[in-house]
């Protein structure tokens, strides 16, 4: 199980998710990738990506228009 | 789940941009994505010719230095870089429109090698049939 961290400031969609996704796919089951956004679409984003691909939310904070989202990695079939 | 599938028609820039948006997002969210090339964004496939398809619809020239700049300032790849990063890392098909190819006397050698087959309305529309159909 690692932590792994995606900067995304400065992105605009889809950059946040797809930074998010090359990361993901070098991802094991049980890791949690936090992901750093400025972009506001960026959180409700991932809770719809995670709905579509069966990885869990686990929660966004923001501080100074920086988001910084939590996912849990469940849902890797390899 | 069902797919997305796009009638891409328009050879304008800022209709080529939400080609790439859409084609990466689906791909991101591991949906299976196909294209269908028709009108005049055959030309945007032809090869070599996704250089030249920096034209802004008419109607909003005046607003293309707006575009520009601030596709630079938010890092945003070109829709050819979108589409073809997609291509890469997911489940995407490009058809060229058989009857738009004739018309313009454009053979399979003649497409970028990110197109698939030169096919007709018929198959893209079985293929299509789960998946939620869109007209750009």
């Amino acid at each position: 199980m690692v932590k792994i961290n995606v900067d995304s400031k400065g992105l605009s969609c889809p950059g946040p998710l797809t930074e998010f996704v090359k990361a993901y796919r070098t991802a094991s089951n049980g890791d949690e990738i936090e992901l750093t956004a400025t972009d506001p679409a960026a959180a409700p984003d991932m809770k719809s990506w995670c709905e579509a691909t069966g990885n869990i939310f686990e929660g966004v904070k923001e501080e100074n228009n920086v988001y910084v989202i939590l996912i849990k990695v469940t849902a890797k079939k390899f | 789940m069902g797919g997305l599938s796009i009638i891409m028609f328009s050879g304008t820039v800022d209709k080529f941009i939400p080609l790439g948006v859409l084609t990466q997002t689906a791909a991101n969210m591991e949906m299976p994505v196909k294209i269908f090339v028709t009108g005049w964004a055959l030309l945007g496939f032809v090869k070599e010719g996704y250089k030249n398809t920096n034209k802004i619809s008419k109607e909003f020239e005046d607003m293309a230095p707006l575009l520009i700049d601030g596709l630079r300032n938010t890092h945003t790849p070109s829709w050819y870089e979108m589409v073809k990063s997609a291509k890469e890392s997911g489940n995407v098909t490009i058809y060229a429109c058989s009857m738009m190819a004739n018309v313009m006397q454009l053979k399979k050698e003649n497409f970028d090698e990110m197109v698939d087959n030169v096919v007709g309305a018929a198959t893209f529309l079985q293929e299509s049939k789960d998946s939620q159909v869109i007209f750009i």
